[in-house]
């Protein structure tokens, strides 16, 4: 257990810089986006110039990077994570009030769509009727791939179906064909055939050798599931029209709301970054006790 | 498995070529209106009907096909050209290049990019030109994919460096642009091709999604994103019709998808 100390500060001071990183790169990309400073009040021409003037100073004031990125990172030392223009309210506030809604539909959606591809998966193989069972899932998941996340949304909430199904539907089918390798890896494994000739039966081959052999590799798959679940919050909550982060994010880009939209971005940076670092670590405990075995 | 591979390429090949000169198949301009008949059904004049404005969805969704079929490919390539430069550089130079390089991979593949899209998309000006937004939408994602394929190229030139063949040649005396250009690029030609097909549906996705949340190509140029857009504000129930964008595009990058899958085959396939 000591070993995986340096590993867990490493993990750590990485998560760290890459939150901050992404922060920057948020707030960078944003600055030098065209029409950064543009106020959509300066398309009123019932203003003069001379107030059009003004309000692209107060844009540039307030957009101003180093000032403004001093600014957050002073306040942030202090818990402060700033104030949202276009809402009215501090981010912090914003934040935690969305958060649960996103967080309860996200661990739904994860759990229905790992429970529905590892259901897909587990069955797979290159027998007769498992090869049908096969080709009908890799069909089924290649027609939910080719559609964006926003149209799933829209297509599941035309039926009536619920907001974890949508998340379920988007993320299926990208854990299933790495959990179908993943699986056929380890079956095909010397020890399963192994167990195969003591005459194990096929469910305890599964559970003893099979699942137990693919999990590492299965943990770094739910990290980067995470990140994608974060990635299809956006598209997903704006056209269901969920009070979670997702939406708040949308809100923010389309009100131009700069501190809201880095904070958004450091948080889901935030999220997948300690999501691979608990896979890792987890990897690197499973091997060192693997190890000591 | 071939036949559908031929079947998948013999599809794309038609939907780009007919998207290439849409001139000749689309019965009318995108921005063309009938303010005789706004939102009407289809009908031999309009084979998909018209939108609200009066402008026939056929139209619409073949120059639709021609830009999202465009500038896809193009960002893909941007992504994997970047891709294959820096990850040859980093696996054939120093450490300390391969570790800055690595290290920047990797923070554009913490980053969650739809949010920076949709960030920089949202900071467009509002006035700015159809063209424009097309154009920087489509770099944006060029600039934010390269970072995969880059990881994969890397690791693949790394083994190629460490190869017995590889070793024959530096014996022979050949240099580090002969390492390149000889040996390593069309060895990693595969690799870059699967990529590729890879990142082509993903972009066209990404500007599917972008356009259904309103933040897509401007008006008036169609993208298979804003045709989307209308399929969100219709009724499909009473009017099916409006689906076809959603058929094609499911079509399209299901091929693509398809083609992906299937191309990773030759000496580098695990690389992967």
């Amino acid at each position: 257990m000591l070993k995986l100390v340096p590993k867990l500060a490493r993990q750590l001071i990485r998560m760290i810089a890459l939150t901050a990183l992404a922060g920057l790169a948020c707030a960078l990309l944003v600055r030098f986006a065209p029409g950064a400073n543009i106020d959509d009040r300066e398309l009123d021409l019932r203003l003069s110039e001379q107030t059009r003037s003004a309000l692209r100073a107060e844009n540039e004031a307030r957009n101003h990077l180093s000032s403004a990125l001093l600014g957050y990172f002073r306040g942030l030392a202090h818990g402060d994570l700033g104030y949202s223009h276009s809402r009215n309210a501090p981010i912090a506030d914003l934040i935690s009030d969305a958060a649960p809604e996103t967080l309860r539909e996200l661990s739904a959606g994860l759990a229905l769509s790992w429970l529905a591809a590892l259901a897909m998966a587990i069955p797979s193989g290159r027998s007769f009727p498992a090869r049908g069972w096969t080709a009908a899932s890799s069909a089924f998941t290649g027609l939910l791939l080719s559609l964006p996340a926003a149209l799933l949304a829209y297509l599941c909430l035309s039926a009536g179906a619920k907001t974890e199904l949508v998340f379920a539907l988007a993320l299926m089918p990208k854990i299933y064909p790495v959990s179908k390798n993943l699986l056929a890896e380890a079956r095909a494994a010397s020890f399963v055939d192994a167990a195969r000739a003591w005459g194990l039966s096929e469910s305890r081959i599964l559970w003893l050798h099979v699942l137990p052999a693919a999990a590492p590799q299965m943990i770094a798959l739910a990290a980067t599931t995470v990140a994608l679940a974060a990635g299809a919050a956006i598209p997903i909550e704006t056209i269901c029209d969920v009070p979670g982060l997702g939406r708040l994010a949308w809100q923010a880009a389309t009100a131009r709301d700069l501190p809201l939209l880095i904070n958004l971005t450091m948080l889901v940076a935030l999220a997948t970054t300690a999501a691979v670092a608990v896979a890792e670590l987890a990897t690197a405990w499973s091997e060192t006790e693997a190890v000591m075995a | 498995m071939k036949t559908l591979r031929r079947a998948a390429i013999a599809f794309l090949m038609l939907v780009g070529t007919a998207a290439l000169a849409p001139e000749l198949w689309a019965p009318a301009d995108y921005a063309a209106q009938d303010r005789e008949s706004p939102d009407a059904p289809p009908s031999r004049s309009h084979l998909l009907g018209t939108d609200l404005l009066g402008r026939d969805r056929f139209s619409r969704l073949v120059y639709g096909t021609r830009i999202s079929l465009l500038l896809a490919p193009s960002a893909a390539l941007i992504s994997c050209v970047t891709a294959g430069l820096l990850g040859s550089i980093a696996a054939l130079s120093g450490p300390a290049i391969e570790w800055a390089i690595l290290s920047a991979a990797d923070l554009f593949l913490s980053l969650p990019w739809l949010f920076l899209l949709l960030s920089v998309r949202a900071f467009l000006p509002l006035n700015v030109s159809a063209i424009a937004s097309v154009s920087i939408t489509f770099l944006l994602l060029a600039v934010l994919g390269w970072a995969a394929p880059a990881r994969v190229v890397c690791t693949g030139v790394r083994r190629l460096r460490d190869s017995d063949f590889m070793l024959y040649a530096s014996a022979a005396g050949a240099t580090r642009g002969q390492w390149l250009w000889t040996h390593i690029l069309p060895n990693i030609k595969t690799l870059l091709f699967t990529q590729f097909w890879v990142a082509v549906p993903a972009y066209v996705l990404a500007e599917a999604t972008l356009g259904m949340l309103g933040l897509g190509i401007n008006e008036p140029l169609p993208s298979w994103g804003s045709l989307l857009h209308e399929v969100e504000g219709g009724s499909i129930g009473s009017q099916p019709w409006l689906l076809a964008p959603v058929v094609l595009l499911a079509m399209v990058v299901g091929s693509f998808q398809f083609l992906a899958k299937h191309s990773q085959s030759g000496p580098l396939e695990d690389y992967s």
